[in-house]
């Protein structure tokens, strides 16, 4: 097993530790990122949910772990294709650079979902108007917040399944971690600016983790977040800036009408651009949400539809970070797995 | 009279289209014009309809609830399972008028003005309104500006170019003895005849109950007419 070569597509979480895991089993590895860094998302969260954990942190550590086990990592390199070459596998960038492998590991992560596709939420219209991934971003840059006019915001509206459980968009799945991430952003607000009113949107709080309900408590009892069942109907701009939203209260039947200084966007997980870059041009196959699809929903979760090509983290299905991990090493088992079983 | 419901809810093609699995997000009332004025909930219509509870159904036929909607299907552009509660709306009322639900309440009431008016309208004019039916002393709210141009109706319609019951092109023109046939034959075919004749049959029924009556004991439709108009 020791001279087999895995190639893992995408330096994310996911990619990082499988590719390190693997490498300690003693495979030659191959770490291709299309950013100059490896590290993903991750590299624009400001904190991490549940613990406010820092994701710089976490990056590092897997950048060292990598390191250690000898993982050969490219970055600046975007595979384009995989072509399959009897057992073995050639790998294509756009520069004509070559990888060949034994084995393939698709760990190309997820998209951010395009608010501006939601029109009536005014993304990209109204400066006040901005998604969670915005506010990671402001956060670790400035870490402040402030409305276009520059102020400090007193009311803030986060919506909750935006481009998420929505036909409209033709995204029908849940994306599993908005509704956390919401609630790790109230109270970051809410501890920032104490006399800021947070009012979270919802339809269902889907918060499945560990210490996710609990976070949702500390949110409600110590930071005084509200949180309102209804989703946003449609958002305007007033001659202040201000943003007047329409929801219903489910909960009281009644429609109604608030004005806040900024909303933020809870903006869902879609699959990859590469990804189905990446199918077009091989037979690995997606599900109905356009994830890539497992062999086997439960037994076989990181096997693709084509053998020798196994896949990863959020290209599989919007998932927290302890789950990637989690993932990223159950699909180092399967590939180690592959090879033993593999009759030479 | 309220029985199977469901079915005859579900037979009606609109359901198929409006409703295909609501999850109570209210996106639909938030957006809707009619529940920011009215006790009025599109949300609410959808998940009754969906509980499949006959009862709440039948109280649904009977009540003021389903006539405030305005038809202007906001709703089916917002809705993020697809749904559309104003063809919800289109066939409860449909299912009220067939089943003479509609005389339980007030609003339902007033379907019997409408086939008189708008509906007659149709048939005789082939328009939904005519100048010549706003008659100002039955319509005072249309104030002494409409009284001055139904008195004038000739000049002002033709000093802005319609071309009020000529024939040939134009606004207003007279629609021709064969099409307003043609349309009599739609509505015959369609069921919007029987429709009206519905209507009207429990619309009589009401005003005798109301002891609207002539000497005969017949239903009298100038009295409920009045009463409508009051109520
Ligand atoms: C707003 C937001 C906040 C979040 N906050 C948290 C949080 O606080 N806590 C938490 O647990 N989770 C959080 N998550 C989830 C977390 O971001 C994901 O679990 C994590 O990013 C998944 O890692 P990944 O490696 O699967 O994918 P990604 O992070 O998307 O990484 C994929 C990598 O693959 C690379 N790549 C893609 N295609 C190719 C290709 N063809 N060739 C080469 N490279 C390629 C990309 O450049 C990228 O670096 C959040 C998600 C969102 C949307
Ligand atoms: S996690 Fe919450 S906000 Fe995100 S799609 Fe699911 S229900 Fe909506
Ligand atoms: S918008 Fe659609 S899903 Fe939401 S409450 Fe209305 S009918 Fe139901
Ligand atoms: S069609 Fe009816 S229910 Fe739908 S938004 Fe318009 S008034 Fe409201």
């Amino acid at each position: 097993m020791n001279n087999k070569h895995v190639a893992v597509i995408g330096g994310g979480i996911a990619g990082m530790e499988a590719a390190s895991v693997l490498a300690r089993q003693g495979l030659k590895v191959t770490l291709i990122e299309k950013q100059a860094n490896t590290g993903g998302k991750l590299n624009d969260w400001d904190h991490l949910f549940p613990d406010f954990s820092s994701p710089d942190e976490l990056v590092n550590s897997l950048a060292n772990k990598t390191k250690d086990s000898g993982v050969n990592t490219v970055c600046n390199t975007e595979i384009s294709r995989i072509e399959r070459n009897g057992k073995r596998f050639e790998l294509r960038a756009n520069q004509d650079v070559r990888f060949f492998a034994d084995a393939v590991l698709v760990a190309s992560g997820f998209n951010v979902f395009d608010a501006t596709i939601k029109e009536e939420y005014g993304y990209g219209l109204f400066g006040n108007v901005i998604t969670s991934v915005d506010f990671e971003k402001r956060m670790k840059k400035h870490g402040q917040l402030h409305t276009i006019q520059g102020t400090a915001p007193k009311r803030v509206a986060i919506i909750h399944c935006v481009g998420s459980r929505d036909a409209k968009v033709g995204n029908t799945y849940c994306s599993k971690v908005c509704c956390i991430t919401g609630i790790k952003q109230a109270i970051e607000i809410s501890e920032m600016l104490p006399d800021c009113e947070v009012f979270c949107f919802y339809m269902d709080l889907r918060l499945y983790g560990s210490k996710f309900d609990s976070l949702y408590l500390q949110a409600q009892k110590r930071h005084k977040i509200q949180f309102i069942r209804g989703r946003l109907s449609e958002a305007a701009e007033r001659a202040d800036k201000s943003i007047q939203i329409k929801a219903e209260d489910t909960l009281q039947g009644r429609p109604l009408r608030m004005t806040v200084d900024m909303v933020i966007l809870l903006v869902g997980m879609e699959p990859g651009v590469s990804t189905s870059q990446l199918i077009q041009k091989n037979q690995m196959t997606v599900d109905e949400n356009g994830f890539l699809k497992s062999a086997n929903m439960h037994c076989a979760r990181n096997q693709s539809t084509q053998e020798g090509i196994f896949m990863t983290g959020t290209a599989i299905c919007p998932m927290a970070v302890n789950e990637t991990l989690e993932n990223a090493r159950s699909a180092a088992t399967e590939i180690i797995h592959f090879f033993e079983n593999r009759r030479p | 009279m309220y029985s199977d419901l469901n079915q005859r809810l579900k037979a009606d093609v609109r359901l198929e289209e409006g409703l295909q699995a609501c999850m109570n997000c209210g996106i639909c009332t938030a957006i809707c014009p009619a529940a920011e004025f009215y006790e009025y909930d599109p949300r609410s219509i959808a998940i009754t309809v969906q509980s499949g509870n006959e009862e709440k159904i039948a109280a649904l036929l009977q009540s003021d609830t389903i006539w405030y909607c305005g038809q202007c299907m906001s709703c089916k552009t917002r809705c993020p399972r697809n749904n559309c509660p104003g063809l919800i709306i289109s066939v409860l009322r449909k299912l009220s008028q067939e089943t003479g639900a509609f005389i339980k309440s007030r609003m339902g009431r007033q379907q019997y003005l409408i086939v008189k008016t708008i509906g007659a309208n149709l048939l005789q004019f082939g328009y939904c309104v005519h100048p010549t039916s706003l008659v100002p002393a039955t319509h005072p709210e249309q104030g002494p500006v409409w009284r001055w141009i139904y008195e004038n109706m000739q000049e002002v319609y033709a000093s802005v170019g319609a071309n009020l019951d000529g024939d040939g092109p134009g606004a207003l023109r007279k629609i021709s003895d064969k099409d307003l046939d043609e349309l009599h034959q739609i509505f015959e075919v369609s069921g919007g005849l029987k429709l009206y004749q519905t209507i009207e049959y429990f619309s009589q029924r009401k005003a005798i109950e109301l002891g609207l009556t002539d000497p005969n004991g017949e239903a009298d439709m100038e009295k409920y007419t009045q009463y409508l108009l009051n109520e």
